[in-house]
């Protein structure tokens, strides 16, 4: 077979942000038709996001390298920028080579944030987009299904995602910690700053069920209140509620401790020894580090936070051997099915799949009759291997016709393979949202087979 | 091999297992393993209760001077840890919960449990009161002596910020650490002391036992102070986390201490 996949593509690695914003893709559907009609291609699909562009193709007989030259001229001339400048900042893989890369794409291993889930949605919604069009058909359809699969094994099986990257989020995985769940807790944002109403922010899409916000400025305090959600307080009638909340993001301008160590031991006997959380991320610092040395009070400061986020990327470094491993072996599982797709192989893999079952229903029958001689039993076996084979015939003069037929090769083959279980796959019950469950027990088709006949009669 | 040798077997196997799969996938990370261990641990439990259930159905005297509390205390344990798994999911224990059953279900065949002369008109009450109270104690301070220790080792990591990536997503809050404590101390404290007083009163209504001080009613009665002590800081003083844990540990080793010399105590009486 001549089709070839082939994938292009430039990201924040291989390509500054002019040359990125020069080439982003916006229209995707127009850009999936214009790549179909103009270039010579079966199959592909586009993703565009801020930090990457991909276009993943399945090529009719022509070179790869003739595939690519039309794919980048088409592409530059939608951008409306020079070929060459998008030859230079891309990279271009064919075959194995691009299935890997998509592969890790998915996985986020390619990501400037390793592990973020954003890419994998975007994946989603551009191979929908695709199917939409038509543009994504047997190949492409399968690849990305993988891909996905993928995705999910490495997110199972690797602690790729599973630690804070950022300061904000790591200051709520470390409430977490203490707190466990953090419905209702409270928390009280001690100045207004922008670091401190993202934390926020993100404690309040966690659970925490109220927020209080003491600011100098009472109408600044209310504005942010209005956005989040709060309660604005005057600065000077913090400690007055100190004891109400459980966490504190302090980000004030202050040159001196705003929260001092006493202050806050009077406040955890009112609080009858509640923990208490507090996150300082202003330079210079706004709690008195000796608050660390309260039995249950935990004081973080931006110096803390970021030795967190450091450690949590480490070790995403570390899980990501353990994903690339599993990349590997999913392209490989991906390979052998790409060489599945030609007649021969599935005419053999059919044809075994008959035998093997012909030869299983015999042993049984043999176990249910007892003793017979070589001679019944090699006539048994002659009847029930003719029978599978003659049951195979016309399927396998319908997949010939087929594949004679120009662009329908793949198609019926991966139908047939389907069909079959060739590949010996397992359908996820959640594969098809809107579709009923089906039993599909062998029990159950008997049943069905039954139920079919005499309503036939 | 009769029934309840091959039975006993096969609790200690699954025991036995459970506890190795546990340690191991602890060791390893590997939740899978965790989680099958604790059904391996579950297996065993159902096992223990039905060996429990032959026993008493088999001899209804096996309550009164019988081989078998230490037995009862793996029960015990397991039946708590299950609680705690259900009620705060804190799957965790089973690093203390497992071990413990293991070595004293293993302790009840080897050592034959603790020999207790039971009055004879009040067996019954004197069971409930007295063992099942005690039993019972010691289970709810085992999950509070397994919390206590979590709860100081991830306290300090929280408190030092060293190491807080080995502290995963799956690692149960301080929170539901505290929360064991809290129970251990609301609900095993008055079990203690009914289980200890009620030996007391038995000395006042057995006219051939003279009351008299020995080294293990002074362990028992130290131990129930310390208990007290906790008691009191905990609910009358609002006392939560560091405190409470490391007292928890001490009151849990004072009553190891304490069964200890009850074994041996009484093992040795004629």
């Amino acid at each position: 077979m001549n089709r070839k996949i082939i994938l292009v593509g430039l990201n924040h690695r291989t390509a500054g942000v002019e040359v990125r914003e020069k080439f982003a893709l916006t229209d995707l559907e127009h850009v999936e038709k214009g790549l179909l009609a103009h270039c010579p291609l079966q199959e592909c699909m586009a993703l565009s996001t801020c930090n990457r562009v991909e276009i993943v193709a399945v090529t009719r007989n022509v070179p790869e390298r003739e595939a690519m030259d039309a794919v980048i001229q088409y592409w530059a001339g939608v951008c409306k920028g020079p070929a060459d400048l998008l030859w230079e900042n891309t990279y271009r893989y064919a075959d194995l080579e691009a299935v890997e890369h998509l592969f890790t794409v998915a996985c986020s291993l390619d990501s400037m944030v390793m592990g973020e889930p954003q890419i994998l949605g975007q994946l989603k919604d551009a191979y929908r987009s695709a199917v939409d069009e038509g543009s994504a058909k047997t190949i492409i359809n399968r690849l990305l299904h993988k891909s996905f699969s993928v995705a999910k094994r490495v997110r199972t099986e690797t602690a790729i995602a599973s630690s804070a990257v950022s300061i904000s989020y790591a200051a709520v995985e470390l409430a977490k910690k203490i707190f466990g769940n953090l419905s209702g807790t409270k928390a009280m944002l001690v100045g207004a700053g922008e670091m401190a109403e993202l934390a926020a922010t993100h404690l309040l899409h966690s659970g925490v069920q109220s927020i209080i916000i003491a600011n100098r400025t009472l109408s600044r305090a209310k504005e942010l209140a209005a956005n989040l959600g709060g309660e604005p307080i005057q600065i000077e009638s913090m400690p007055d509620r100190l004891p109400d909340v459980d966490i504190v993001i302090s980000s004030t301008g202050s040159p001196v401790a705003v929260i001092k160590a006493k202050d806050v031991k009077q406040v955890l006997k009112r609080r009858k020894n509640k923990p208490m959380f507090f996150i300082d991320i202003a330079v210079p610092r706004d709690i008195d580090p000796d608050v660390n040395q309260l039995d249950n009070v935990y004081l973080y400061d931006i110096d803390d936070l970021k030795e967190v986020v450091e450690e949590n990327m480490a070790q995403r470094q570390e899980e990501a051997g353990k994903a690339r491993a599993v990349v590997g072996a999913e392209t490989v599982i991906f390979s052998n099915w790409l060489k599945s797709l030609e007649l021969q192989p599935t005419i053999v893999d059919l044809v075994d799949r008959g035998e093997e079952i012909a030869l299983r229903e015999l042993g049984k029958t043999l176990k249910k009759i007892g003793q017979v001689d070589e001679k019944t039993r090699n006539a048994l076996e002659t009847l029930v291997l003719s029978v599978a084979h003659k049951t195979l015939h016309e399927p396998i003069c319908f997949l010939k016709r087929r594949t004679q037929e120009e662009g329908s090769a793949e198609r019926f083959i991966d139908l047939a393979r389907r069909m079959f279980n060739l590949d010996d796959e397992t359908v996820p019950s959640t594969a098809h949202m809107d579709r009923k469950t089906t039993a599909c027990s062998p029990e159950d088709i008997e049943q069905f087979i039954d139920a079919s006949k005499n309503k036939e009669q | 091999m009769g029934l309840f040798e091959t039975l006993h077997i096969l609790i200690i196997a699954l025991y036995a297992l459970g506890t190795l799969l546990f340690l191991t996938g602890s060791g390893t990370g590997n939740n899978r393993l965790r989680r099958v261990s604790v059904w391996f641990a579950a297996a065993g439990f159902a096992l223990n209760t039905l060996d429990l259930a032959m026993v008493l159905l088999d001899d209804r005297a096996a309550l009164s001077g019988s081989a078998f509390y230490f037995n009862i205390m793996a029960w015990c344990v397991l039946a708590l840890y299950f609680f705690l798994w259900w009620r705060l999911r804190l799957e965790f224990l089973a690093i203390t919960a497992l071990p413990l059953a293991l070595l004293l279900f293993v302790a009840s065949l080897a050592l034959g449990g603790i020999r207790v002369v039971m009055p004879p008109v009040l067996t019954s009450l004197f069971f409930v009161l007295h063992i099942g109270a005690l039993v019972l104690t010691i289970g709810v301070l085992t999950m509070a002596f397994g919390a206590g220790v979590a709860f100081l080792y991830y306290n300090r990591k929280l408190k030092t910020k060293a190491g807080l990536s080995s502290m995963g997503r799956d690692v149960p809050s301080l929170d539901k650490f505290d929360t064991v404590n809290r129970w251990a101390v609301l609900f095993g404290f008055p079990l203690y002391t009914l289980g200890l007083f009620s030996t007391y009163i038995w000395y006042l209504i057995a006219p051939d036992r003279p009351f008299a001080w020995d080294a293990m009613k002074v362990v028992s009665l130290a131990v129930w102070f310390l208990y007290a002590f906790l008691f009191h800081q905990r609910t009358v003083l609002g006392w939560r986390g560091r405190k409470p844990a490391v007292l928890a540990i001490w009151v849990f080793a004072g009553m190891c201490i304490s069964l200890l010399h009850h074994a041996v105590t009484f093992r040795a009486m004629p």
